[in-house]
């Protein structure tokens, strides 16, 4: 295998006028993004903002991309450019900075009054993580133990294989079964609303 | 759906796909909504997985990426290929500068020789000139003529200046030439005082050229 055969193999089709391709990149990358420009800025709303900046700069200079990193590398550094470059802009803005610096209490209250303006999403992110808690706990413990070595601890197929002692085949098999039973359930949450989590729980 | 498709997909997801099923893979991907969805729902698990604190598991991103995406001219692949043969260019650009630069010096070089002789050279004519000039009555004699002001920074002093004229039939031209560069670099510091002087009233010297 090579590493990053499978981000490679999408951003070539990008780059031949495949924009297909890119959601996938979106919808591969979004949450780890996300969580990088978190670091930057408080506000979850913010942050998909800029991560959504980040992504389409990043579309737009994939001519440019030739491969030498990796493309979440790559993605990475436009995503931390692009979130140093907002809170620059923004603490230029004395109404903004008055809320971001000079007040916590007022910052926390802004963040609040933002998050408050999607309550369906909020409660949806909550269904899901318990979904996928719960379905994580009904798995037998080697789907489990797969699943999580490599969700949770970032192990390649080969290390998993070597920690459980069994087939790298074996692996791809756990890992994949794991998470067609985790996918079982949250796509009835995606699919029924919410509080299906409860219903099939 | 096709369990050994899915089962590539995940493996995929996980870059522990062999490169040429990849191609085959994200041909279909990008083009499969049903495969995106499974895909996206993937991504979800391993968000939810790792617990990443305040990042929506359902944000509305994808769908606003798309969309501005959607508007976006498509990346043709002659822009591509572009890209890839800019930037295989950029390497050698600085030796084609280099390479640039040191034509325009040679060049430069060239047209200086061309355009007239050295200043040596140009003392050795002038002094030519005035020999020719004098009187048959006062061959030995040489008169060391009076130097413009405005060129006075070009002028020897008149001592040195006999001195090159008085030695000139016994000395080599490269020796002459060398004494004379010297000269003139030299003089180019008292400029100021050797204009001064050089604006005095000529005076004859003796000169025994043999």
């Amino acid at each position: 295998m090579s590493a990053d055969a499978s981000d490679l193999s999408l951003v070539h089709r990008v780059q031949r006028g495949d924009k297909g391709a890119f959601d996938a990149l979106v919808l591969k990358y979004q949450h780890k993004l996300v969580k990088l420009v978190m670091r930057y800025v408080r506000n979850p709303a913010e942050a998909e903002d800029i991560a959504q900046e980040a992504f389409i700069k990043a579309y737009r200079a994939l001519p440019q991309f030739r491969g030498d990193s990796a493309f979440y590398t790559w993605l990475y550094r436009i995503a931390i450019n692009t979130a140093k470059n907002a809170v620059v802009s923004r603490d230029r803005s004395p109404i903004e900075y008055e809320l971001d610096r000079s007040n916590e209490e007022s910052y926390d209250m802004q963040s609040r009054m933002k998050d408050a303006e999607t309550p369906e999403g909020l409660v949806l992110t909550d269904e899901i993580r318990s979904t996928v808690n719960a379905a994580i706990d009904a798995l037998p413990e080697d789907l489990r133990t797969a699943i999580v070595l490599r969700e949770l601890e970032g192990l390649s197929y080969e290390e998993i294989a070597a920690a459980m002692a069994c087939p790298v085949g074996t692996v791809r098999s756990r890992i994949f079964r794991a998470r067609e039973a985790i996918d079982r359930r949250l796509r009835q949450v995606f699919e029924g609303g919410l509080g299906r989590a409860e219903e099939i729980g | 759906m096709n369990e050994e498709l899915d089962s590539q997909l995940s493996a995929m997801f996980d870059d522990e796909l062999a490169p040429e099923q990849c191609e085959l893979l994200a041909r279909r991907l990008s083009r499969d909504e049903q495969l995106k969805s499974r895909w996206g729902r993937y991504a979800v698990i391993g968000a939810a997985i790792r617990s990443e604190r305040g990042v929506s598991l359902n944000p509305p991103l994808a769908g606003r990426v798309s969309a501005v995406i959607l508007t976006e001219p498509a990346l043709s692949g002659s822009a591509a290929a572009q890209g890839v043969r800019r930037a295989a260019l950029r390497w050698w650009q600085p030796i084609a500068g280099a390479a640039m630069a040191a034509g325009v010096a040679a060049v430069s070089v060239l047209w200086l020789r061309a355009q007239g002789p050295l200043p040596g050279a140009t003392l050795s004519a002038q002094r030519t000139a005035h020999t020719d000039a004098i009187a048959p009555g006062q061959g030995l004699s040489y008169v060391v003529p009076r130097a413009p002001a405005a060129r006075a920074v070009l002028v020897p002093s008149t001592t040195l200046a006999n001195y090159v004229v008085a030695h000139s039939m016994v000395s080599s031209p490269v020796a002459r030439r060398n004494l004379l560069s010297a000269f003139m670099t030299s003089e180019s510091a008292n400029a100021a005082s050797e204009s001064i002087t050089a604006a005095e009233e000529p005076h004859d010297v003796q000169a025994n050229i043999p």
